[in-house]
């Protein structure tokens, strides 16, 4: 499992990155918002740990560009602050939990192990673009008929319903769908967007994936 | 017992008819194999609709057994269905087929683009042929009806198990037997694509 942790003081980075690593995590730590975001854009993770109050970015700002990207990776927020207004705004920018501090770090884990065992529950199984329904569960898509989906072109258009009218690169798809298979080549993508366009046309779906091969790809209602 | 055929004198016609047309339709098929190596179609099954199944089809659509309901009320006593291996020949026989000389299109139906609620995929046409002899309404040339089914052998093998299906008419959990049905033919639609766009991909890289 991999986590990463966004906290600006050292001292407690330093001695939360310890503990978790110790009960089995891998872990990244970022000083601020926009170092998460950097490696947020590199890198994949079961679940985020952040902190509000931090320099550069804070938190809660943070993590709306996070959802904004279609990335619904758990988050736990850390406030020092006990207000709820503090609380309420950070769920509502979707994190997934939140802890006062000072905590104590057995609750910590405890939350995140609870957040990640339940990740799955979280994705939606159904989306809806247009006149497109994608079923991520039966691995189908339907606009006038319906049509079956492999895994990766499953999740490739999962990713293109979350980001619809969004540009997205070949690195950034292939890196998103593929991030686990270590034989695949960038060339993938190109291959399943192809899949993908037949597919949708086969469906009479009021979408189109523009852009050209290599390229950036995005996902358009016609 | 009645010896005479429902469809009386223009039987003879009827395979000659069905003879004319599928000699054409195996013309292109070779003059597109030898020009590009491509196969146009896998197999191909033709035939006239035998006495038997003309005469109950009239039973069934409660009109009379005479060679005018057989010949000019039903479409379907010259039939042609056209197997392919890719979607894209499909089109591309219903292309040739209109643009044969004297052949009138009477109706034609896309269950491909349009899939069926059930799932069936196939492209329907029904045309009308000039053939130098006398009709059923004593024109001469004289116009008959054919009708061609084309569809890829994944359609086609769907299709068959799926007729054999509607014999059992009192099977259990026959609603769970539909919906997975329905799951294999998009299923096989979804391997018709994908195949269809990987040939697409090659001819493209090459």
């Amino acid at each position: 499992m991999k986590l990463l942790l966004a906290e600006d003081e050292k001292d407690l980075s330093r001695a939360l990155s310890a503990v978790l690593t110790h009960t089995g995590y891998e872990v990244d730590a970022a000083f601020d918002g926009v170092e998460a975001l950097e490696f947020l854009e590199k890198n994949d993770y079961d679940a985020i740990v952040m902190d509000i109050m931090m320099p550069r970015m804070d938190g809660i700002e943070a993590l709306k560009r996070i959802r904004e990207n279609g990335d619904f990776t758990p988050v736990l927020l850390l406030t020092a602050k006990a207000e709820i207004d503090d609380r309420v705004t950070g769920l509502d920018a979707g994190a997934d939990d939140y802890l006062t501090k000072p905590f104590a770090i057995k609750e910590l884990i405890a939350r995140v192990k609870s957040m990640t065992r339940r990740h799955d529950s979280y994705a939606p199984k159904s989306l809806k673009v247009g006149s497109v329904t994608l079923d991520t569960e039966r691995q189908e898509v339907t606009s006038e008929n319906s049509i079956s989906l492999a895994l990766k072109e499953t999740k490739l258009l999962e990713f293109f319903m979350l980001n619809a009218e969004k540009e997205l690169s070949t690195e950034r798809i292939f890196d998103h769908v593929w991030k686990n298979d270590d034989s695949a080549d960038a060339e993938v993508v190109y291959m399943y967007v192809s899949f993908l366009r037949s597919k949708l046309q086969s469906i009479n779906a009021d979408l189109e994936i523009a852009g050209e091969r290599n390229g950036s790809y995005t996902l358009k209602k016609l | 017992m009645n010896e005479e055929s429902i469809y009386g004198e223009y039987k003879e016609n009827l395979q000659k008819i069905l003879d004319n047309i599928v000699g054409r339709i195996n013309d292109y098929t070779n003059e597109e194999y030898e020009r590009s190596g491509r196969k146009l179609h896998e197999h191909l099954i033709a035939r006239v609709k035998s006495d038997e199944s003309m005469r109950e089809k009239c039973v069934r659509r409660g009109i009379d057994q005479t060679p005018y309901s057989a010949l000019h009320e039903l479409t379907d006593s010259i039939g042609i269905r056209i197997v392919c291996s890719f979607i894209d020949d499909v089109y591309e026989n219903v292309r040739l087929i209109k643009s044969f000389p004297n052949l009138e299109i009477v109706l034609e139906k896309d269950y491909i683009k349009h899939a069926k609620p059930n799932g069936y995929r196939s492209y329907h046409m029904i045309i009308k042929v000039k053939a130098p002899f006398e009709d059923v309404c004593g024109n001469t040339p004289g116009e008959y009806f054919v009708e061609i089914q084309l569809r890829t052998i994944a359609m086609d093998s769907w299709a068959s198990l799926e007729h054999k299906m509607k014999y059992k008419k009192h099977i259990a959990n026959s609603d769970l037997i539909v919906a997975e049905l329905k799951r294999c033919a998009d299923e096989l639609a979804a391997c018709d694509v994908s195949m269809q766009t990987i040939r697409n991909l090659i001819m493209n890289d090459n």
